[in-house]
């Protein structure tokens, strides 16, 4: 398979560059990782954290991690799972020699989307303006994520700490939500 | 006979059952006060611009009495034809609308092609700058004969016009039940007020026909959402048509008190609650907002919401039932008000002749079973 | 805007859901020895009770899954929520009766 890591063209590059600091609510670009989305039974869901070296979460909207690999719940039988680029082509070859025989489902979506992080006192209200979760630590606490809505636009969205949040979205979409975490950051920048 | 229902609709079948047909021992039935269901909660547009020629039939035969309609009832119902337009926004929209003023033109139908200036010349407050845009204008169809009336006007003369001819309008009373005979006949209703024997019974009750329809053991094919529409504190005459957005989702135009009158989507689950999300009226302000920058600093007086029933295929069924003596007139959707005479005349014709006058004989119930739709859903460009 | 129950999920706004339908309509096993009456009911006829309602609804910005909802449509209160191809509820009122 061509690598494609080479072929990646800047969606929101120009974006990023212009952006005002505030350390009441950064907002930045996170590197390029691989994503594989993963859907699956029981059995092969045990089977896949074999290779991914730890259980993929059984709760509902929690990610679990282990260094640079997270896997995601994104629904009862559906999790993201995230990785080092590095790490991608054995990491695939492992998973498929695991799952063989078992009905499932492994795709690299690593192209589909890009990753932001929102960080700082201010961040969880930065996103509540276009999304309408309840953001606060108890309804939202760290290790949670989820799909949501960010304005009209749908992303993935996991607290990592306290203060700080990381956004999945789909790179035609990234334009549209950064100026609108950039608009409304307007206020602490 | 009794119709069931007091709005546009149902005064107007009463109204025609006496001028037309001399029947005037006719009951209108009303659970509220009249007119106050969708006749005085819709944004009032009048236009016949429909793609198939069952639906530009009906809809031009109710513009063509919506002509004459004041002096008809010598109660001025302000029928206003400031015209239509409906924008395009893309390639589609520009195939869909070009191939709408052929068809209503082979039908008879008033309707024009304008680019985006002939558009803003005709709304000068409309913005076709693309650059500011995210759905640029590309382009609209008119229909020069379409326009507006006053709804309540419209029931309030139907009404006076049916009363001053015998017929029989009871607010505040409900049906609760619909009383068969042996041979399954319709005998009359139960109401709340008590029993009132009838030969003939006319459905017209908008987004609660399932519910009526179910006390005679009539399943329908349809489903009541809830339609808001808001107004804007009044100004001066600043808007002289309507204009619709089907892609980006607005109506507007501005009513004679000077309040601006937007139409909003219907909410996405059914309901009889006459509210709705505010998030579906946001988003029809957004799309005001970007197709008229200069109302962006207006402040909304209120919003509210109407049930409306939408049938398969959004097209309306005005025909018999199963039940002998029983008659619908019902599945209008978003776009009743603009039916209200021509629907009332061609129900009356229904009912009393019990066979389906020529214009409305296509919107039978039998068509959901026999397959001939009047597909409308993506015709009518209405957004159900 | 309403707050709907995801039984996968958990309370969340009605921006992440997609309507489905009237529930529990089953498909007919073998639709070719169907009348037409009996087809065009079940493709198009609809309960649309002014009451509870049985329905579908899809967690389109959430998990994904579909599930079943009791909803009083007179006043949009969701009586219960339940993962789909699981019956109705035991114990709840029947389509157009009032949830409380």
């Amino acid at each position: 398979m061509a690598d494609l890591s080479t072929m990646r063209t800047p969606a929101i590059e120009a974006l990023v560059t212009a952006s005002p600091a505030s350390h009441l609510a950064a907002l930045t670009a996170l590197p390029p990782r691989t994503r594989f989305s993963f859907r699956g039974r029981p059995a092969a869901v045990t089977a896949f954290g074999t290779v991914l070296g730890f259980d993929l979460p059984q709760v509902a909207c929690r990610f679990a991690e282990d260094g640079a690999r997270r896997a995601l719940w994104l629904g009862p039988d559906e999790w993201l799972v995230t990785l080092p680029d590095r790490e991608a082509t054995a990491f695939a070859g492992a998973a498929a020699t695991a799952l063989a025989g078992l009905p499932s489902s492994l795709v690299d979506v690593s192209q589909r989307s890009l990753a932001l992080a929102v960080s700082g006192p201010m961040a969880a209200r930065i996103i509540n303006a276009g999304c309408p979760l309840d953001l606060s630590p108890d309804a939202f606490p760290v290790g949670m994520c989820t799909r949501t809505l960010l304005g009209k636009a749908e992303i993935v969205l996991s607290r990592t700490d306290e203060a700080r949040f990381e956004i999945d979205v789909w790179r035609s979409f990234a334009d549209y939500v950064w100026r609108l975490l950039e608009e409304a950051r307007r206020e602490f920048v | 006979m009794i119709i069931v229902g007091a709005g546009g609709h149902g005064l107007a079948t009463a109204y025609y059952l006496a001028t037309v047909h001399g029947i005037t021992n006719v009951a209108v039935l009303e659970k509220g006060w009249l007119g106050g269901g969708n006749t005085g909660r819709n944004t009032t547009i009048v236009r016949s611009n429909y793609l198939f020629d069952e639906s530009a039939g009906l809809y031009d035969h109710a513009v063509k009495l919506w002509e004459g309609l004041s002096q008809e009832l010598n109660y001025n119902v302000m029928f206003s034809q400031r015209g239509v337009l409906m924008l395009a926004h893309n390639i589609h929209d520009v195939q869909s609308f070009k191939r709408h003023v052929h068809a209503n033109r082979l039908n008879g139908v008033d309707n024009e092609w304008l680019t985006a200036e002939e558009c803003r010349d005709f709304c000068p407050p409309l913005n076709i700058d693309a650059s500011t845009m995210r759905y640029p204008v590309l382009g609209g169809a008119l229909q020069r004969r379409a326009g507006t009336a006053r709804h309540d006007a419209v029931a309030w003369g139907y009404a006076r016009g049916a009363d001053a001819r015998g017929v029989d309008i009871i607010q505040n009373c409900a049906v609760t039940g619909i009383r068969r005979g042996p041979d399954g006949a319709v005998t009359g209703v139960e109401t709340s007020r008590g029993f009132i024997g009838a030969k003939k019974v006319g459905v017209v009750a908008a987004g609660n026909t399932s519910v009526v329809m179910a006390m005679a053991g009539q399943r329908m094919p349809l489903e009541s959402y809830p339609l808001q529409a808001l107004v804007s504190e009044p100004i001066k005459p600043i808007f002289p048509c309507v204009v619709m957005s089907n892609t980006i989702h607005a109506y507007i135009s501005q009513s004679d008190k000077g309040e601006l009158v937007i139409g909003a989507g219907t909410d996405a689950y059914t309901s009889y609650t006459q509210r709705g999300a505010l998030h579906i009226t946001t988003h029809t302000l957004d799309a005001i907002c970007e197709l008229f920058p200069m109302f962006r600093r207006m402040r909304m007086l209120r919003n509210w919401g109407g049930i409306v029933d939408v049938t398969p295929d959004r097209s309306p069924i005005i025909a018999k039932t199963g039940v002998s003596g029983l008659y619908v007139n019902c599945g209008w959707g978003t776009g009743g008000f603009k039916a209200t005479p021509g629907s009332g005349h061609v129900f009356a014709h229904t009912i009393a002749k019990d066979e389906p006058h020529p214009i409305n004989a296509p919107f039978t119930i039998d068509r959901f079973r026999d397959g001939f739709l009047i597909d409308e859903a993506a015709a009518a460009a209405v957004a159900h | 805007m309403l707050i709907i129950a995801c039984p996968y999920c958990g309370p969340r706004p009605e921006l992440e859901f997609r309507y489905g339908g009237e529930a529990h309509v089953a498909r007919p096993v073998d639709p070719s020895t169907l009348s037409d009456e009996d087809w065009g009911a079940f493709l198009y006829q609809r309960a649309n009770p002014r009451g509870l309602h049985a329905e579908r609804w899809r967690h389109v910005h959430g998990c994904g899954r579909f599930f079943n909802a009791l909803r009083d449509t007179t006043t949009d209160f969701f009586a219960a929520t339940y993962e789909t191809g699981t019956p109705r509820p035991a114990g709840t009122p029947a389509d157009g009766e009032t949830s409380r």
